[in-house]
Protein backbone atom coordinates (compact mmCIF):
# COMPACT_ATOMS: atom_id res chain seq x y z
CA UNK A 1 0.00 0.00 0.00
CA UNK A 2 2.36 2.95 1.33
CA UNK A 3 4.59 1.38 -1.92
CA UNK A 4 1.93 2.70 -4.68
CA UNK A 5 0.93 5.61 -2.49
CA UNK A 6 5.00 6.82 -2.86
CA UNK A 7 4.85 6.01 -6.45
CA UNK A 8 1.38 7.88 -7.17
CA UNK A 9 3.12 10.78 -4.98
CA UNK A 10 6.08 10.71 -7.45
CA UNK A 11 3.65 10.55 -10.74
CA UNK A 12 1.95 13.49 -8.85
CA UNK A 13 4.94 15.62 -8.22
CA UNK A 14 6.84 14.85 -11.72
CA UNK A 15 3.70 15.39 -14.00
CA UNK A 16 3.12 18.67 -11.99
CA UNK A 17 -0.18 18.28 -11.04
CA UNK A 18 0.77 19.20 -7.56
CA UNK A 19 3.64 21.68 -6.36
CA UNK A 20 4.27 19.80 -2.80
CA UNK A 21 1.96 16.45 -1.27
CA UNK A 22 1.08 17.17 2.43
CA UNK A 23 1.88 13.46 4.06
CA UNK A 24 3.08 12.03 7.58
CA UNK A 25 7.05 11.41 7.04
CA UNK A 26 9.33 8.96 9.28
CA UNK A 27 12.33 10.10 10.88
CA UNK A 28 14.18 8.83 13.63
CA UNK A 29 11.51 6.42 14.24
CA UNK A 30 8.76 9.02 14.80
CA UNK A 31 6.04 10.36 12.48
CA UNK A 32 4.81 13.78 11.54
CA UNK A 33 3.07 15.53 9.25
CA UNK A 34 5.28 16.85 6.34
CA UNK A 35 5.05 18.68 2.90
CA UNK A 36 7.05 16.64 0.38
CA UNK A 37 7.93 18.75 -2.69
CA UNK A 38 11.35 16.74 -3.39
CA UNK A 39 11.12 13.56 -5.28
CA UNK A 40 13.89 11.62 -3.53
CA UNK A 41 12.66 11.98 -0.09
CA UNK A 42 9.54 10.02 -0.89
CA UNK A 43 10.99 7.04 0.73
CA UNK A 44 9.87 8.21 3.95
CA UNK A 45 6.56 8.78 3.41
CA UNK A 46 4.45 6.68 5.78
CA UNK A 47 0.95 6.19 6.62
CA UNK A 48 -0.27 5.20 10.18
CA UNK A 49 -3.86 4.84 11.99
CA UNK A 50 -2.14 5.25 15.37
CA UNK A 51 -1.14 8.90 13.87
CA UNK A 52 -3.29 10.51 11.17
CA UNK A 53 -2.08 13.95 9.36
CA UNK A 54 -3.32 16.17 12.34
CA UNK A 55 -5.12 18.92 11.32
CA UNK A 56 -4.49 21.45 13.78
CA UNK A 57 -1.41 22.30 15.79
CA UNK A 58 -1.20 23.82 19.36
CA UNK A 59 -1.06 25.71 20.81
CA UNK A 60 -0.51 28.35 18.50
CA UNK A 61 -4.15 26.83 17.36
CA UNK A 62 -3.35 26.71 14.12
CA UNK A 63 -4.67 24.09 11.13
CA UNK A 64 -1.37 23.04 9.94
CA UNK A 65 -2.85 23.07 5.94
CA UNK A 66 -5.09 26.62 5.85
CA UNK A 67 -1.68 28.25 7.37
CA UNK A 68 0.31 26.84 4.55
CA UNK A 69 -2.52 27.93 2.38
CA UNK A 70 -2.13 31.26 3.70
CA UNK A 71 1.26 31.76 3.50
CA UNK A 72 1.19 30.30 -0.13
CA UNK A 73 -1.72 30.84 -1.93
CA UNK A 74 -1.34 29.57 -5.14
CA UNK A 75 0.72 26.36 -4.16
CA UNK A 76 -1.35 23.49 -5.04
CA UNK A 77 -0.96 20.48 -2.56
CA UNK A 78 -1.62 16.76 -2.32
CA UNK A 79 -2.91 15.11 0.61
CA UNK A 80 -2.90 11.56 1.02
CA UNK A 81 -6.47 10.92 3.16
CA UNK A 82 -8.03 8.49 4.65
CA UNK A 83 -11.99 8.40 4.72
CA UNK A 84 -12.14 10.80 7.82
CA UNK A 85 -9.09 12.74 6.79
CA UNK A 86 -11.17 13.63 3.93
CA UNK A 87 -14.83 14.45 5.47
CA UNK A 88 -12.47 16.76 7.50
CA UNK A 89 -11.08 18.58 4.67
CA UNK A 90 -14.66 18.73 3.56
CA UNK A 91 -16.05 20.30 6.43
CA UNK A 92 -12.95 22.64 7.36
CA UNK A 93 -13.53 23.49 3.86
CA UNK A 94 -17.35 24.07 4.16
CA UNK A 95 -16.49 26.51 6.88
CA UNK A 96 -13.70 28.52 5.21
CA UNK A 97 -10.83 27.12 7.15
CA UNK A 98 -8.92 25.87 3.78
CA UNK A 99 -9.39 26.31 0.25
CA UNK A 100 -10.37 22.87 -1.47
CA UNK A 101 -9.70 24.39 -4.72
CA UNK A 102 -6.20 24.17 -4.34
CA UNK A 103 -6.00 20.51 -3.15
CA UNK A 104 -6.06 17.35 -4.64
CA UNK A 105 -7.09 14.64 -2.31
CA UNK A 106 -5.15 11.37 -2.72
CA UNK A 107 -7.86 9.13 -1.35
CA UNK A 108 -6.81 5.62 0.51
CA UNK A 109 -8.69 3.43 1.46
CA UNK A 110 -8.48 1.44 5.16
CA UNK A 111 -8.18 -2.10 5.99
CA UNK A 112 -10.87 -4.11 7.60
CA UNK A 113 -8.60 -4.52 10.64
CA UNK A 114 -8.76 -0.75 10.56
CA UNK A 115 -11.94 -0.04 10.13
CA UNK A 116 -12.50 -2.60 13.04
CA UNK A 117 -9.80 -0.96 15.14
CA UNK A 118 -11.65 2.75 14.69
CA UNK A 119 -15.36 1.36 14.65
CA UNK A 120 -15.52 3.25 11.77
CA UNK A 121 -18.61 2.98 9.89
CA UNK A 122 -17.15 4.51 6.56
CA UNK A 123 -13.63 3.29 5.92
CA UNK A 124 -13.07 4.96 2.53
CA UNK A 125 -13.14 8.11 0.71
CA UNK A 126 -15.07 9.41 -1.76
CA UNK A 127 -12.45 10.41 -4.02
CA UNK A 128 -11.41 6.62 -3.73
CA UNK A 129 -7.73 6.27 -5.78
CA UNK A 130 -5.93 3.53 -3.93
CA UNK A 131 -7.01 0.74 -2.09
CA UNK A 132 -9.83 -1.25 -2.06
CA UNK A 133 -13.23 -0.67 -0.02
CA UNK A 134 -14.34 -2.59 3.03
CA UNK A 135 -17.42 -2.80 4.94
CA UNK A 136 -18.42 -0.27 7.36
CA UNK A 137 -18.49 -1.16 11.12
CA UNK A 138 -22.18 -0.18 11.98
CA UNK A 139 -22.69 -1.54 15.20
CA UNK A 140 -20.98 0.37 18.39
CA UNK A 141 -21.91 -1.74 21.89
CA UNK A 142 -21.17 1.53 23.62
CA UNK A 143 -23.75 3.06 21.67
CA UNK A 144 -26.37 0.10 22.25
CA UNK A 145 -25.02 0.33 26.19
CA UNK A 146 -26.21 3.73 26.66
CA UNK A 147 -29.92 3.32 24.76
CA UNK A 148 -30.37 0.51 27.11
CA UNK A 149 -29.66 2.13 30.06
CA UNK A 150 -32.69 4.47 31.57
CA UNK A 151 -32.47 8.22 31.54
CA UNK A 152 -31.02 7.99 35.37
CA UNK A 153 -28.72 5.17 34.91
CA UNK A 154 -27.09 7.13 31.85
CA UNK A 155 -26.64 10.26 34.37
CA UNK A 156 -24.44 8.02 36.87
CA UNK A 157 -22.86 6.76 33.78
CA UNK A 158 -21.55 9.78 32.73
CA UNK A 159 -21.05 10.94 36.07
CA UNK A 160 -18.44 8.39 36.69
CA UNK A 161 -17.31 8.61 32.85
CA UNK A 162 -17.16 12.90 32.88
CA UNK A 163 -15.23 12.70 36.71
CA UNK A 164 -12.27 10.53 35.26
CA UNK A 165 -11.32 14.03 33.04
CA UNK A 166 -7.83 15.20 33.81
CA UNK A 167 -8.42 17.70 31.43
CA UNK A 168 -5.41 17.41 29.47
CA UNK A 169 -7.58 18.81 26.49
CA UNK A 170 -6.71 16.07 24.49
CA UNK A 171 -9.87 15.49 23.36
CA UNK A 172 -10.05 19.27 22.11
CA UNK A 173 -6.68 19.26 20.25
CA UNK A 174 -6.82 16.28 18.49
CA UNK A 175 -10.04 17.18 16.90
CA UNK A 176 -10.12 18.19 13.22
CA UNK A 177 -12.83 20.56 13.45
CA UNK A 178 -11.77 22.30 16.86
CA UNK A 179 -10.20 25.09 15.68
CA UNK A 180 -11.55 28.17 17.43
CA UNK A 181 -8.88 30.47 18.95
CA UNK A 182 -10.59 31.23 21.70
CA UNK A 183 -11.90 27.96 23.28
CA UNK A 184 -14.54 28.46 25.65
CA UNK A 185 -13.58 25.34 27.52
CA UNK A 186 -10.39 27.42 29.19
CA UNK A 187 -12.14 30.31 29.51
CA UNK A 188 -13.36 30.13 32.87
CA UNK A 189 -16.68 31.84 32.27
CA UNK A 190 -18.91 28.35 32.36
CA UNK A 191 -16.14 25.74 33.81
CA UNK A 192 -13.57 27.43 35.94
CA UNK A 193 -10.39 26.46 35.05
CA UNK A 194 -7.50 24.77 37.30
CA UNK A 195 -9.69 22.58 38.98
CA UNK A 196 -10.20 18.90 38.65
CA UNK A 197 -12.42 17.63 37.78
CA UNK A 198 -14.11 19.71 35.88
CA UNK A 199 -17.28 20.68 36.06
CA UNK A 200 -20.04 18.10 35.36
CA UNK A 201 -20.89 17.92 32.33
CA UNK A 202 -20.41 21.50 31.43
CA UNK A 203 -16.48 21.43 30.60
CA UNK A 204 -16.84 18.15 27.81
CA UNK A 205 -20.75 19.49 27.30
CA UNK A 206 -19.23 22.69 25.78
CA UNK A 207 -17.79 20.23 23.17
CA UNK A 208 -20.31 17.93 22.55
CA UNK A 209 -22.77 20.66 21.82
CA UNK A 210 -19.97 23.14 19.77
CA UNK A 211 -19.23 19.91 17.36
CA UNK A 212 -22.16 18.41 17.28
CA UNK A 213 -23.13 18.42 13.77
CA UNK A 214 -19.97 19.01 12.36
CA UNK A 215 -18.48 15.76 13.67
CA UNK A 216 -16.89 13.86 10.96
CA UNK A 217 -16.29 10.50 13.26
CA UNK A 218 -13.05 9.89 13.24
CA UNK A 219 -12.47 9.11 16.38
CA UNK A 220 -9.51 10.79 17.10
CA UNK A 221 -10.89 12.63 20.72
CA UNK A 222 -11.54 9.02 22.23
CA UNK A 223 -8.52 7.48 20.91
CA UNK A 224 -6.58 10.56 23.06
CA UNK A 225 -8.17 10.24 25.75
CA UNK A 226 -5.64 9.07 28.47
CA UNK A 227 -8.81 8.10 30.78
CA UNK A 228 -10.94 6.00 28.03
CA UNK A 229 -13.91 8.10 28.07
CA UNK A 230 -16.47 7.15 25.50
CA UNK A 231 -16.66 10.65 23.87
CA UNK A 232 -17.60 9.16 20.63
CA UNK A 233 -20.52 7.42 21.58
CA UNK A 234 -22.41 10.87 22.18
CA UNK A 235 -21.20 12.01 18.91
CA UNK A 236 -22.44 8.69 16.55
CA UNK A 237 -25.30 9.52 18.92
CA UNK A 238 -26.02 13.32 17.51
CA UNK A 239 -25.16 12.76 13.92
CA UNK A 240 -27.53 10.14 13.99
CA UNK A 241 -30.23 12.84 15.45
CA UNK A 242 -29.01 15.38 13.32
CA UNK A 243 -29.23 12.77 10.01
CA UNK A 244 -32.72 12.08 11.11
CA UNK A 245 -33.50 16.19 11.73
CA UNK A 246 -31.90 17.83 8.81
CA UNK A 247 -30.81 14.94 6.11
CA UNK A 248 -27.53 16.39 6.61
CA UNK A 249 -23.93 14.01 7.52
CA UNK A 250 -20.89 16.19 8.14
CA UNK A 251 -17.63 16.01 5.55
CA UNK A 252 -20.12 14.51 2.99
CA UNK A 253 -20.84 16.87 0.47
CA UNK A 254 -19.16 19.83 -0.22
CA UNK A 255 -22.18 21.75 -1.29
CA UNK A 256 -24.56 21.38 1.20
CA UNK A 257 -24.16 24.09 4.21
CA UNK A 258 -24.12 22.89 8.00
CA UNK A 259 -28.01 22.52 9.63
CA UNK A 260 -26.56 25.26 12.41
CA UNK A 261 -25.46 27.67 10.10
CA UNK A 262 -28.35 28.06 7.45
CA UNK A 263 -31.65 29.25 8.69
CA UNK A 264 -35.28 27.27 8.38
CA UNK A 265 -36.02 28.12 5.22
CA UNK A 266 -32.53 26.82 3.42
CA UNK A 267 -32.38 23.64 5.67
CA UNK A 268 -35.61 22.89 7.18
CA UNK A 269 -35.72 20.72 10.24
CA UNK A 270 -38.55 18.01 10.25
CA UNK A 271 -41.29 19.32 12.09
CA UNK A 272 -42.74 15.93 13.89
CA UNK A 273 -38.80 15.48 14.86
CA UNK A 274 -38.63 18.53 16.85
CA UNK A 275 -40.16 17.97 19.90
CA UNK A 276 -41.31 21.14 21.99
CA UNK A 277 -41.81 23.20 19.15
CA UNK B 1 -44.54 17.38 53.10
CA UNK B 2 -44.31 19.63 51.83
CA UNK B 3 -44.65 20.23 47.86
CA UNK B 4 -41.97 20.35 45.76
CA UNK B 5 -41.48 23.98 44.40
CA UNK B 6 -39.82 24.38 41.37
CA UNK B 7 -37.34 26.72 40.09
CA UNK B 8 -38.08 27.69 36.82
CA UNK B 9 -35.61 29.89 34.63
CA UNK B 10 -36.82 31.64 31.59
CA UNK B 11 -35.31 33.13 29.03
CA UNK B 12 -37.27 35.82 27.50
CA UNK B 13 -36.09 37.46 24.08
CA UNK B 14 -36.49 41.60 24.28
CA UNK B 15 -38.92 42.08 21.62
CA UNK B 16 -41.55 39.84 22.24
CA UNK B 17 -41.69 37.20 24.64
CA UNK B 18 -40.47 40.00 27.61
CA UNK B 19 -43.17 42.09 26.29
CA UNK B 20 -45.60 38.93 26.38
CA UNK B 21 -44.80 38.51 29.66
CA UNK B 22 -45.13 42.30 30.69
CA UNK B 23 -48.47 42.05 29.21
CA UNK B 24 -49.67 38.92 30.96
CA UNK B 25 -48.26 41.13 34.16
CA UNK B 26 -50.29 44.43 33.63
CA UNK B 27 -53.33 42.41 32.26
CA UNK B 28 -53.33 40.68 35.74
CA UNK B 29 -52.94 37.60 34.36
CA UNK B 30 -51.90 34.80 36.95
CA UNK B 31 -49.10 32.39 36.52
CA UNK B 32 -47.12 30.42 39.10
CA UNK B 33 -44.27 32.45 40.92
CA UNK B 34 -41.53 30.00 39.97
CA UNK B 35 -40.66 31.22 36.77
CA UNK B 36 -38.04 33.71 37.18
CA UNK B 37 -37.11 35.58 33.57
CA UNK B 38 -33.93 36.59 32.13
CA UNK B 39 -33.81 39.20 29.50
CA UNK B 40 -32.04 38.15 26.05
CA UNK B 41 -31.95 40.55 23.24
CA UNK B 42 -32.78 38.08 20.87
CA UNK B 43 -33.60 34.13 21.41
CA UNK B 44 -30.92 33.62 19.26
CA UNK B 45 -28.41 34.65 21.90
CA UNK B 46 -29.35 31.58 24.36
CA UNK B 47 -26.35 29.69 23.93
CA UNK B 48 -26.72 25.87 24.68
CA UNK B 49 -23.94 26.65 27.90
CA UNK B 50 -27.19 28.68 29.35
CA UNK B 51 -29.11 26.17 29.42
CA UNK B 52 -26.72 23.40 31.28
CA UNK B 53 -25.44 26.02 33.39
CA UNK B 54 -28.64 27.11 34.58
CA UNK B 55 -29.55 23.35 35.29
CA UNK B 56 -26.58 22.30 36.99
CA UNK B 57 -26.64 25.76 39.21
CA UNK B 58 -30.30 24.35 40.24
CA UNK B 59 -32.81 25.18 38.04
CA UNK B 60 -35.45 22.42 37.37
CA UNK B 61 -36.30 23.05 34.42
CA UNK B 62 -35.64 25.98 31.37
CA UNK B 63 -38.00 27.83 29.03
CA UNK B 64 -36.60 29.59 26.33
CA UNK B 65 -39.24 31.80 24.57
CA UNK B 66 -38.67 33.66 21.19
CA UNK B 67 -40.96 35.52 18.72
CA UNK B 68 -42.85 33.26 16.49
CA UNK B 69 -40.77 32.47 13.46
CA UNK B 70 -40.36 35.17 11.16
CA UNK B 71 -41.37 37.90 13.31
CA UNK B 72 -37.86 37.71 14.94
CA UNK B 73 -35.97 41.02 15.19
CA UNK B 74 -32.77 40.07 14.04
CA UNK B 75 -35.03 38.49 10.75
CA UNK B 76 -33.31 34.38 11.33
CA UNK B 77 -32.14 34.62 15.06
CA UNK B 78 -34.65 32.42 16.21
CA UNK B 79 -34.37 29.74 13.08
CA UNK B 80 -31.18 29.14 15.03
CA UNK B 81 -32.83 28.70 18.45
CA UNK B 82 -34.98 26.25 17.14
CA UNK B 83 -32.18 24.15 15.49
CA UNK B 84 -29.75 24.29 18.31
CA UNK B 85 -32.79 23.22 20.93
CA UNK B 86 -33.96 20.68 19.09
CA UNK B 87 -30.07 19.48 19.29
CA UNK B 88 -29.74 20.10 22.79
CA UNK B 89 -32.63 18.29 23.89
CA UNK B 90 -31.55 15.45 22.42
CA UNK B 91 -28.22 15.79 23.86
CA UNK B 92 -29.63 16.10 27.02
CA UNK B 93 -31.49 13.03 27.20
CA UNK B 94 -28.28 11.26 25.78
CA UNK B 95 -26.56 12.49 28.92
CA UNK B 96 -29.17 11.17 31.35
CA UNK B 97 -31.48 14.58 32.06
CA UNK B 98 -34.47 14.69 31.02
CA UNK B 99 -35.57 15.96 27.74
CA UNK B 100 -38.48 18.24 28.80
CA UNK B 101 -36.88 20.00 31.11
CA UNK B 102 -36.01 22.41 28.31
CA UNK B 103 -38.56 23.81 26.19
CA UNK B 104 -38.85 26.42 23.41
CA UNK B 105 -41.90 28.34 22.56
CA UNK B 106 -42.95 31.32 20.80
CA UNK B 107 -44.76 34.32 22.45
CA UNK B 108 -45.27 37.21 21.01
CA UNK B 109 -46.02 40.61 22.39
CA UNK B 110 -49.31 40.09 22.51
CA UNK B 111 -49.67 37.08 23.77
CA UNK B 112 -49.77 37.52 28.10
CA UNK B 113 -52.28 34.44 28.69
CA UNK B 114 -50.19 32.24 26.06
CA UNK B 115 -47.16 32.96 28.34
CA UNK B 116 -49.43 32.57 31.40
CA UNK B 117 -50.72 29.21 30.01
CA UNK B 118 -46.46 27.92 28.79
CA UNK B 119 -45.58 28.95 32.20
CA UNK B 120 -48.67 26.95 34.30
CA UNK B 121 -48.30 23.74 32.17
CA UNK B 122 -44.35 23.83 32.03
CA UNK B 123 -44.39 24.19 35.75
CA UNK B 124 -46.24 21.38 36.67
CA UNK B 125 -45.07 19.33 34.24
CA UNK B 126 -41.33 19.96 36.60
CA UNK B 127 -43.96 19.49 39.19
CA UNK B 128 -44.18 15.76 38.30
CA UNK B 129 -40.67 15.49 37.47
CA UNK B 130 -39.40 16.26 40.49
CA UNK B 131 -36.32 17.78 41.19
CA UNK B 132 -33.38 18.32 38.82
CA UNK B 133 -30.67 15.19 39.62
CA UNK B 134 -27.81 17.29 37.66
CA UNK B 135 -27.78 20.14 40.58
CA UNK B 136 -26.90 17.42 43.29
CA UNK B 137 -24.22 16.59 41.14
CA UNK B 138 -22.56 19.77 40.74
CA UNK B 139 -22.92 20.73 43.92
CA UNK B 140 -20.92 17.68 45.50
CA UNK B 141 -18.39 19.37 42.81
CA UNK B 142 -15.57 21.05 44.36
CA UNK B 143 -15.26 24.04 41.80
CA UNK B 144 -18.62 24.64 42.60
CA UNK B 145 -18.17 24.09 46.88
CA UNK B 146 -15.22 26.13 46.40
CA UNK B 147 -17.17 28.82 45.54
CA UNK B 148 -19.79 28.53 48.06
CA UNK B 149 -17.42 28.74 50.58
CA UNK B 150 -16.23 32.51 49.36
S1 LIG C 1 -14.88 12.05 16.35
FE1 LIG C 1 -14.04 13.40 17.96
S2 LIG C 1 -12.11 14.17 17.09
FE2 LIG C 1 -13.30 13.35 15.36
S3 LIG C 1 -14.46 15.13 14.54
FE3 LIG C 1 -15.79 14.10 16.04
S4 LIG C 1 -15.41 15.20 17.96
FE4 LIG C 1 -13.70 15.70 16.60
S1 LIG D 1 -8.99 13.71 26.40
FE1 LIG D 1 -10.19 12.77 28.08
S2 LIG D 1 -9.14 13.44 29.97
FE2 LIG D 1 -8.39 14.77 28.32
S3 LIG D 1 -9.75 16.57 28.41
FE3 LIG D 1 -10.65 15.15 26.89
S4 LIG D 1 -12.10 13.91 28.08
FE4 LIG D 1 -10.75 14.92 29.58
S1 LIG E 1 -35.82 38.92 18.70
FE1 LIG E 1 -37.30 37.58 19.52
S2 LIG E 1 -36.48 35.68 18.87
FE2 LIG E 1 -35.07 37.05 17.92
Amino acid sequence: MIGNIRDLARKWLEDKEVDAIFALREQNGYLAPYLFTNVDKLGSMEISTQYRLSYTCRPSKENILSLMQRKEPSTRIGIVARGCEERALIELAKRSQIDLGKTKIMGIACTQEEAIECKCERPYPDNLVLGQKVEGVSQDENVDALLNKSITERLAFWRYQFSKCIKCYGCRNACPMCFCKDCKMEQGVFTETGWLPPEIPMFLFIRFSHISERCIWCGECEKACPVDIPLLTLFKLLRRDIKDLFDYEAGMDMTQEAPLLTTLDEMPMKEELASGI
Amino acid sequence: MVEFEPKILAFCCNWCSYRGADLAGISRIKYPPNVRIIRVMCSGRVEPEFVVKALSSGADGVLVLGCHIGDCHYIYGNHRTAKRMAILQRLLGYLGIEPSRLRLEWVSAAEGSRFSKIVTEFTSEIKRLGPNPLKNITLQNPTILRDEKR
